[in-house]
């Protein structure tokens, strides 16, 4: 985690990182950090720290006002828009506000990063239900996002983030609206995603989470990280 | 595989081939729904939007054509056509004298036909100014005879006319020449206005179309997002954007097209219900013709549908690009 050695098996390398939005102050400082493959961590810190724009940073919908991010190895200022797509789908990302789509079915929601990949509905129709079924959804598969709760929503954003066996996952608070029992049996979902080799950042503010599993802590304070 | 897969896919991905295909093909029964939102208040807005565009912008083209289309019949009539005038003045036998150039006339190359005017039909040209008052009995008026033109093999009007003048006395040759001129410069004034109205409706409609497909772009900003978020490239976001406002202005273009063509079917009918043997209704005919436009002109119709069509996905695809570009 500490080593200074570049590398290219990375999943994430921030090397002196730095955020500022517009002309404000640095919200992000000196970041550095890097993931190996397979890794589970937790992305901490208090209210305003800066989580989301660190996730942001990491999903390519932001670019750092200054230093180096690398994912997969791949320098991302160097990357063309054109190929930045090859490289979102290889990540899975749960939001904050689960950004479903109002029109289509949780089922249809579940099922968008692999028809964005041009994948027949035959190809995997029963991967979608089998994990609706398996985050509790099973009765609510043909619902629309309208009806659904809070709880119901997260549980269909973090299956429309897992479906396509992402190699990084990054989910930011998505245990927030879910009951204890839930929120473990989730977090149980994102372990065994890891084992089987998904590397994991979960952005999220509950203790008791964390507290279930001996994962490594980057914890944001003041615009600077540090690791426990 | 059939002809029009093979050639879809030497197109590649394309909304018109897209469109067309799922036309010949028709809608599968298990095919996913459409990403893109299919109804929503800004798509209806926009559909009326374009409906309406479409049925001007229709209606000025065919306006447009049929008074060019007239003014050229008028220029053709009008060129194939020459008067010789016989002044009854110092002319002892008039009549002989009409038969004697008529039969002069027909013999001459490139005449296609020769057809003197009696009396009577010379006297009802004056009507229109002089009244039907006994005074056209009286007043001496001169005999026309007018001479049709083989217009694919015409006659020397100037040979011709020397020839009359050495021949008979008081007999002149009118080739129409000065208000060929003057219909000429009517004609072009027509059409030059003609064209300017259409292009102004034509950057009307562009405005608006764009305007409005923008509109409805900004409401779909979250499922450009998300389909970006989940790994989908540009050009699939581009492409399911421009396959639904392709089929949204194709159906509310045609919804103005058939308008305008219902307009433009009727106006016959319209103009006959309202009195054909009346002067207005006469003039109108004399001014634009049949008031009919033949296909040429409803071919036109479908170019603005293919145009406004075109516009809504180009636009579309312009609005996921700038949507893509603030998210890089």
């Amino acid at each position: 985690m500490e080593s200074e050695r570049r590398d290219t098996r990375d999943v994430i390398r921030f090397e002196n990182v730095g955020l500022r939005y517009g002309l404000g102050v640095e919200v992000l400082r000196d970041i550095s950090f890097h993931l190996i493959p397979g890794s589970f961590h937790f992305l901490t810190g208090p209210s305003g720290a800066g989580k989301t724009s660190l996730l942001r940073l990491l999903f390519m919908s932001l670019r750092p006002s200054r230093g180096l991010i690398s994912l997969f190895g791949q320098n991302i200022a160097e990357l063309p828009a054109s190929e930045r797509s090859e490289y979102r789908r290889r990540i899975g990302i749960v939001f904050q506000d689960f950004r479903l789509l109002d029109h289509l079915t949780t089922w249809e929601n579940v099922a968008l990063p692999l028809r964005v990949l041009g994948k027949s509905e035959a190809e995997y129709k029963s991967d979608v239900t089998e994990l609706l079924k398996w985050v509790g959804l099973g009765e609510r598969m043909y619902a629309y996002p309208a009806v659904l709760s809070g709880g119901e929503k997260q549980r269909a954003a973090i299956a429309r983030a897992v479906i396509g066996k992402p190699e990084l996952l990054l989910a930011d608070e998505p245990t927030g609206n879910v009951d204890p029992q839930m929120a473990h049996r989730l977090l149980r979902l994102f372990v065994e995603l890891n084992r089987l080799g998904t590397s994991v950042v979960i952005a999220t503010h509950d203790y008791q989470l964390m507290d279930q599993t001996d994962a490594p802590r980057l914890v944001l304070h003041d615009g600077q990280m540090e690791v426990r | 595989m059939n002809w029009f897969q093979s050639i879809s896919n030497s197109l590649g991905s394309n909304a018109w081939v897209s469109l067309i295909q799922s036309f010949l093909s028709g809608k599968k029964k298990n095919e996913p729904p459409p990403i893109v939102r299919a109804e929503s208040i800004a798509g209806r807005a926009l559909t009326m939007v374009i409906a309406i565009m479409c049925f001007l912008a229709c209606l000025t083209a065919g306006a447009v054509y049929m008074v060019n289309q007239s003014a050229s019949a008028w220029f053709n009539d009008i060129a194939s056509e020459v008067t010789v005038q016989v002044n009854p003045t110092n002319t002892a036998d008039l009549e002989k004298t009409v038969t004697l150039v008529s039969l002069f006339l027909a013999k001459q190359h490139g005449i296609a036909k020769v057809l003197p005017l009696g009396p009577e039909e010379s006297a009802k040209l004056l009507e229109p100014w002089l009244g039907n008052t006994d005074v056209l009995d009286v007043i001496p008026i001169p005999r026309l005879i007018a001479v049709e033109i083989n217009r694919s093999s015409p006659p020397d009007l100037a040979a011709i006319t020397q020839a009359l003048e050495t021949n008979f006395a008081n007999v002149t040759l009118d080739d129409h020449r000065r208000w060929r001129a003057e219909l000429r410069t009517v004609t072009r004034s027509l059409a030059l206005g003609g064209i300017t109205v259409l292009l102004l409706v034509g950057a009307a409609t562009v405005a608006t179309i764009v305007s409005a497909t923008r509109s409805a772009m900004a409401s779909n900003r979250e499922i450009v997002e998300v389909l970006h978020f989940v790994g989908a490239g540009q050009r699939f976001i581009a492409h399911e954007f421009e396959k639904h406002f392709l089929t949204l202005g194709v159906r509310a273009g045609l919804v103005g097209a058939l308008a305008a063509t219902l307009v433009f079917l009727l106006l016959p009918l319209v103009m006959r219900a309202l009195g054909g043997g009346s002067l207005a209704a006469t003039e109108i005919k004399r001014l634009i013709g049949t008031a009919g436009l033949d296909w040429q002109g409803y071919a036109l119709f479908v170019l603005v549908v293919i145009v406004v069509a075109s516009l809504c996905m180009l636009t579309s695809r312009l609005g996921v690009v700038r949507i893509l570009k603030s998210n890089d």
